[in-house]
């Protein structure tokens, strides 16, 4: 076995002649051999007039194919072992929007332009590797509490001011020449102005995810320059960043001007210095992303709350504060996110369709029957669904507006369960018009 | 050349001579069963016969869709065959358990050489038709009836419809019939020029062109089975071309593959007065024209180049494929050992087994497991392709995924290989063995046609309901075969008469008799009601075994649509089970091995199977016997003996279904009565009681109930408390005994709660006798309400409602369950009838989501399940599940009515529940249940208030 368990392999193929761009993942390389002959199955089928989409194997391992532009070749495997994250059926979803994610990313760095059409592979191999940091952070999932890049829903956190904030945000923005400006917060959007969130979902998505990048750089400002793989993809943006305080980011996406200099020095104290103490309450919401006027009822442990216009999350795992004895521990605080994801994927996968009507074509469509096969089949529309396992119990709920997944506490009864929910979602969108 | 054709008549005539009555069995040795000439070279036999009021039944429709009554009766089956089932019956009315076997003699003497039932060949042997041909062969058959009073009537042009396959004939190596050419090899109509009817010169008549009369026709032909080309008849033309003895032989071979073509005949005697307009549309008499569902054709091997067509279009595969390839000589398509079917979407798929092959090869080494199903896009078509690798060998199965998703895909692929391995032992022995090419066409001919237009194999076959494919899916792949609940005292008396005939004490019929040893130990048996399973002798992993064969061949809805006059089977068959134990004993006690047959017999609505064992105790077999009269003879008294129990076994069907199920219609208000949907939100006294009315008359009797009297008023209502504190204990505890336990039961139902299994022998026969009892009052129309209201008090009406319900709450929420237990291998569900009787617009729908729903909760139950016990062929389990291990999973559903127009209401909606729950303890059971949620439930008690006095 090549793979370790568990562990995702990608490999970036140009998809005319089959060489080799960049393998990324954790695990040791795959030998060229089968780097080959994963690529010629595909290119073999293609020319049958059969595109292969994936491969699943005993132990859940997994391997999905897929062609960008007519150019460029992603290929995921992961292998599976036992009980390893995500080694389920529902993984698909993961990968698949895995490698969307990548290929847009590399469109963000490098633009379209020399992707569609390769003229020197070599130049495009060292170009690549500028993506690579990006990619890893992709592949490997660090941040606890970012969902985004399996949502595509932008992961917010909604500030207990939202107003001031907002009006700071949309000031900047248009005294740097911008209608792009965003405050982030904790890796979380905490404020945007309305273009941004006009952008493509998974446009916004990777943004949040690059500032993040640079941000744990360290670097109080940089200038980067941003292809936008749905709004701009041939024609480059400058995404200008700024740290408010640690954990506090506001970045902006312009033109030529301003320069970095002239908005860090002119701008950024001007609109920011007056609305500090509300950065700083916006920053001791910290990984909660509610405000503190939110109440959680106790025996929800994990939630997730996406948007469905809006494409906006917020999600949070609750430190277990009481803990009656006797009882089998609740799970950490990382198998609550993991348990999040899965049971996301789960209920995706099954019964909720995924309807970015927005920015979908026609292509991806096709790509992702593969997933949406079994959730068409269905004569009535799924509402709600549960599951019990040994560790937790699972809720999600699907309303026109809004769809919430809960990790809720076993000992809580299964016909409680909707109770619950119902009454945490309209809690929360009460309280903060979510 | 020369053909019997006329020996129909002397035969029919015949049978009045034959002595009528002989009740012994015994007497039946001396004389041939029917079904005698059928056996295969290699002992198997599969031999099916409908009865009489199937094919009148059949007939009366094809009349009905023709719009014309006719008279004629167009017999599908065998003259001698109708006229056994109409003196059995007359017999029967007489004497019920004696002498079926009666006309024995009868049916040797005018049994006529069937066409084998078995698949002959198909495309392979098409030449061999030629060695039929020696053996009588009727063209009378189809047709006796139309050529009944025939007076010389003007002449008429006719216009049929016949499939032809040129195909069939490449592969025959005997050269094509001399004198008969294309017209007999690939029509079947046998045409003498006329030199042997005059004197002319023959050349010179060839060069005119002589007319196309039809002196004969083939057997097995197109030209024949189309049922409508007559002796005597003319052939003008060929799809509009004109054609003479000159140049039919040159239109006939410008067909270039498998196709449909038009012959105009100029016929004397007209078909009946549909045959003018069927003229004018010749499709749609080709349609209505089979008089048998087209399941039954298929299982009587008829051509199924025309169905196989049909899906031609639909990408869908069978491969077996050697990974081990001698590259020193390779050979074109040496690496397919077999594949099935070879049309232009399938072509596609065989192009590409270069991916199957390398992907097999290639992904163990990198993820470290076998590969078990990959998808690909053919154009717009979506295929997921199921892979089974069986030592150097690899088993590649295609199918398209509107019909068959990704999560169930493995459980069918599963299916398929176990019941192969049931066939013939392993997938090697299966595939490489190329006598069994045929056979294995026919096998996937049914998988395939099952799966992909099960709509089109049951049209014809009367009141056939709608076959879902969800519902197939998630019912076939249950580890479990389907229970019908009978009243103690039948359920008892079936299970004498079974192990009476088990004890194989065959009087003196038996060897013991003659000092001989036993042919064959019989294992168990068990023995099917329409397509229910009513009595099971047979070890869990056998009985699925069987029950898995049953399945592929479609023998369940078989005998519950339609009236089977007479089903014989006899092969040789793997179990499972044995063969797995066969090598590593447990010390001490090693099983017998011996090879083993299956014999499947079915009468009517009755379907026994049995499992023998030659070698161990009985006599070893050698080489590969047929069917021994004796065993068959001997199911079929025993099902004869069984006849007198269908009555009662009839009215357990037509009882009201217990518990009482409502419909989800009820639910739905129309458009007019929208306050009633508040009024039942609101759970009003209104509808409860036009609820409780309904489930009371439906209830038939009062003195039926659930649990039996002491039970029933120890389960009070539950109140939400109650179920909370159920809920936590279950939830915190996980291993809560007597979960339905509440507070308020009284020790008595305590007592009777926490020990339900072990007193299920003798208490439990009382409850369910409860449960069971077939009223002896005739119930009124569950649906006509006004009478019911006046002559049930209210008060009588409550209580009977109360005790027939599942769920809790004042109205009946229940719509339908599912309830496996996993040890005995059964599961309950409502039965067919049950739920036509509920009819309704959505409800149909709801149950078609319900059973999709539940192909989701299974697999995700079987996903987080370490495998053990799983009914598809052993493989090591699919993965990890990151979840963790599922015991409840539920999802809700809402559904509006379809075509809602009202622009100014909102369309009214109905949200309901499809819950799935595994409990392991006390006995593993998967509960699938479907109810409306304005009741919260609690899954763990419905599935014990059901299964309370499930039994075997």
């Amino acid at each position: 076995m090549m793979l370790q368990d568990g562990s995702t392999q990608l490999l970036c193929l140009t998809a005319s002649s089959g060489v080799p761009l960049f393998s990324r993942g954790t695990s040791k390389q795959l030998p060229f051999s089968v780097i080959g002959s994963l690529n010629g199955v595909h290119m073999f089928g293609g020319g049958q007039g059969t595109v292969l989409s994936c491969c699943e194997t005993e132990g859940g391992g997994k391997v999905i194919w897929r062609v960008f532009q007519d150019s460029v070749m992603l290929i995921a495997v992961s292998g599976g072992g036992q009980g390893g994250p995500g080694s389920s059926k529902e993984e698909v979803v993961r990968l698949q929007r895995l490698l969307e994610n990548v290929w847009n990313c590399m469109v963000l760095v490098l633009g379209q332009d020399e992707l569609a059409n390769v003229r020197n592979v070599e130049r495009l191999k060292r170009d690549l590797r500028s993506c690579f940091s990006l990619i890893d952070q992709l592949l490997e999932d660090r941040q606890e509490g970012i969902l985004g890049s399996l949502t595509h829903c932008a992961d917010c956190l909604l500030p207990p001011n939202p107003t001031l904030v907002q009006q700071a945000v949309d000031g900047f923005a248009q005294a740097a020449d911008s209608e792009f400006g965003c405050l982030i917060v904790h890796g979380r959007i905490a404020a945007a102005t309305e273009k941004w969130w006009r952008l493509a979902p998974q446009e916004v998505v990777l943004l949040s995810a690059l500032i993040r990048f640079l941000s744990a750089s360290g670097s109080t400002s940089c200038d980067y320059p941003v292809f936008l793989p749905h709004g701009s993809p041939t024609v480059a943006h400058r995404l200008l960043r700024f740290q408010l305080l640690p954990g506090a980011d506001v970045c902006v996406l312009c033109g030529p001007t301003p320069s970095l200099h002239k908005a860090e020095t002119g701008l950024v104290c001007r609109f920011w210095s007056p609305v500090v103490e509300t950065l700083r309450e916006c920053l001791t919401v910290g990984e909660r992303c509610l405000p503190g006027s939110v109440s959680l009822r106790p025996d929800v442990m994990a939630l997730l709350l996406i948007n469905r216009e809006t494409r906006r999350s917020v999600s949070c795992v609750k430190t277990s504060t009481h803990h009656p004895p006797g009882d089998p521990p609740l799970p950490s605080k990382s198998r609550c996110w993991e348990l999040l994801k899965l049971f996301y994927m789960f209920s995706m996968s099954r019964y909720f369709a995924q309807e970015e009507t927005l920015c979908v074509s026609q292509e991806e469509r096709t790509q992702r029957g593969t997933t949406e096969d079994f959730v068409l089949g269905f004569s009535h529309q799924p509402q709600q669904c549960y599951l019990v396992t040994e560790e937790c119990k699972s809720y999600g709920l699907q309303t026109p507006q809004h769809q919430l997944f809960l990790l809720i506490v076993p000992s809580v009864p299964t016909f409680a369960l909707r109770t619950v929910a119902t009454q945490t979602l309209s809690d929360i969108v009460s309280v903060t018009g979510f | 050349m020369a053909l019997a054709m006329f020996e129909e008549h002397a035969q029919t005539e015949e049978h009045g001579d034959t002595e009528s009555t002989t009740s012994s069995f015994s007497s039946s040795d001396d004389l041939e069963p029917e079904w005698l000439d059928d056996i295969q070279k290699n002992g198997e036999l599969f031999y099916l016969e409908l009865s009489e009021g199937e094919e009148e039944a059949a007939l009366a429709q094809a009349a009905a869709n023709q719009g014309v009554v006719s008279t004629n009766h167009v017999r599908f089956s065998e003259k001698e065959v109708e006229i056994i089932t109409e003196q059995n019956k007359k017999q029967r009315c007489g004497s019920r358990t004696k002498g079926e076997p009666t006309l024995k003699k009868l049916a040797r003497i005018l049994r006529r050489k069937r066409r084998p039932s078995q698949r002959r060949g198909g495309g392979k042997d098409g030449g061999k038709d030629g060695s039929t041909l020696s053996q009588p062969a009727s063209i009378l058959k189809n047709q006796p009836s139309q050529r009944q009073g025939v007076t010389v009537q003007p002449q008429q042009l006719k216009e049929v419809c016949v499939y032809l396959n040129p195909k069939r004939l490449g592969g025959s190596s005997t050269p094509l019939c001399d004198r008969g050419g294309l017209l007999e090899a690939l029509l079947g109509v046998v045409h003498r020029p006329a030199w042997n009817r005059g004197q002319e010169d023959p050349t010179a008549a060839a060069r005119q062109g002589e007319r196309l009369t039809v002196h004969g026709l083939i057997p097995n032909s197109p030209a024949i089975k189309c049922g409508q080309i007559l002796i005597g008849d003319v052939l003008v033309a060929v799809d509009d071309v004109d054609v003479t003895s000159e140049n039919i032989e040159r239109v006939l071979s410008c067909i270039p593959g498998p196709t449909q073509v038009r012959l105009t005949m100029e016929t004397v005697a007209p078909m009946d007065r549909s045959s003018t307009t069927d003229s004018s549309s010749p499709r749609t008499k080709t349609k209505a024209s089979p008089p048998v569902s087209q399941l039954v054709r298929l299982l009587w091997g008829e051509d199924t180049a025309e169905l196989q067509m049909s899906i031609g279009h639909i990408p869908h595969i069978v491969m077996y494929l050697s990974l081990k390839l001698d590259s020193a000589s390779p050979q074109e398509e040496e690496e397919i050992l077999y594949q099935y079917p070879v049309s232009e979407a399938s072509r596609q798929l065989k192009g590409v087994r270069g991916i199957f092959l390398t992907l097999c090869d290639m992904l163990e080494n990198v993820t470290g497991g076998q590969i078990i199903s990959s998808s690909l896009l053919l154009g717009k078509h979506l295929v997921h392709v199921g892979y089974w690798k069986e030592s150097n060998n690899l088993l590649v199965i295609g199918l398209p995924a509107e019909r068959v998703p990704l999560l169930c895909l493995q459980t069918v692929v599963g299916d398929v290989v176990r019941t192969l391995k049931v066939m013939y032992g392993s997938l090697d022995s299966a595939f490489c063995t190329v006598d069994h090419a045929p056979r294995l066409d026919h096998f996937f001919c049914l998988f395939f046609q099952q799966l992909i237009q099960p709509s089109r194999l049951r049209e014809g076959s009367s009141a056939a309901p709608l076959p879902d494919v969800s519902g197939t899916l998630f019912l076939d792949g249950l580890p479990a075969v389907r229970w019908l609940t009978l009243p103690p005292e039948i359920k008892l008396e079936v299970d004498t008469v079974l192990s009476d005939f088990e004890s194989s004490d065959f009087g003196e019929m038996s060897e013991d008799f003659f000092g001989l040893r036993r042919l064959y130990v019989i294992l168990g048996s068990c023995l099917f009601y329409k397509s229910y399973l009513i009595a099971n002798h047979l070890p869990k992993e056998d009985l699925l075994d069987i029950c898995l064969y049953c399945q592929h061949y479609c023998l369940l809805p078989l005998a519950s649509e339609q009236r089977v006059g007479q089903l014989v089977i006899w092969r040789e068959v793997f179990p499972q089970q044995r063969a797995a134990n066969g090598g590593s004993s447990v010390p001490g006690y090693g099983q017998a091995q011996g090879r083993h047959f299956l014999l499947i017999v079915g009468l009517r609505h009755f379907m026994q199977c049995v499992l023998l064992e030659a070698g161990g105790c009985a006599s070893p077999a050698l080489g590969s016997p047929g069917p021994d009269c004796v065993y068959v003879d001997q199911v079929k008294a025993t099902l004869l003996q069984l006849e007198v129990l269908e009555a009662g076994i009839e009215e357990r069907l037509n009882a009201p279904p217990a518990p009482c199920l409502s419909c989800a219609d009820w639910f739905l208000p129309a458009a007019t009565a929208r306050d009633r949907l508040d009024s039942l939100a609101s759970s009003s006294p209104v509808f409860s009681k036009l609820a409780g009315a309904v489930k009371g008359s439906s209830s038939g009797s009062r003195g039926r109930n659930l649990f039996g009297e002491k039970s029933r008023r120890s389960s009070p209502q539950r109140s939400l408390s109650d179920s909370g504190s159920e809920g936590q204990m279950d939830a915190g505890s996980g291993s809560s005994v007597a979960p339905g336990l509440s507070p308020h039961s009284t020790p008595d139902s305590a007592r009777k709660l926490g020990g339900r299994r072990d007193s299920l022998g003798s208490d439990g026969s009382g409850g369910s006798g409860g449960l069971m009892k077939v009223p002896r009052m005739k119930h009124p129309n569950p649906f006509y309400l006004g009478t019911l209201k006046k002559t049930l008090t209210e008060r009588e009406t409550e209580e009977m409602y109360n005790t027939m319900k599942l769920t809790s709450g004042v109205e009946n929420t229940l719509f339908h369950y599912v309830l496996m237990e996993t040890v005995q291998g059964i599961f309950i569900a409502p039965t067919h009838r049950e739920v036509a009787q509920l009819s309704g617009s959505i409800h149909p729908q709801l149950i078609r989501n319900f059973h999709h729903c539940c192909l989701s909760i299974r697999a995700a139950f079987q996903q987080s399940l370490p495998a053990r016990g799983r009914r598809a062929a052993d493989r090591p389990h699919s993965g990890g599940w990151g979840l963790g291990p599922v015991k409840e999973h539920g999802v809700l559903f809402q559904c509006k009515p379809e075509n809602w127009t009202d622009q100014r209401k909102p369309a009214p909606t109905m949200t309901y529940w499809v819950i799935g729950r595994m409990l392991l303890e006390p006995v593993p059971q998967e509960f699938y249940v479907c109810f409306h949620d304005s009741v919260a439930e609690v899954p763990v008690e419905m599935a014990f208030r059901l299964s309370f006095g499930l039994a075997l």
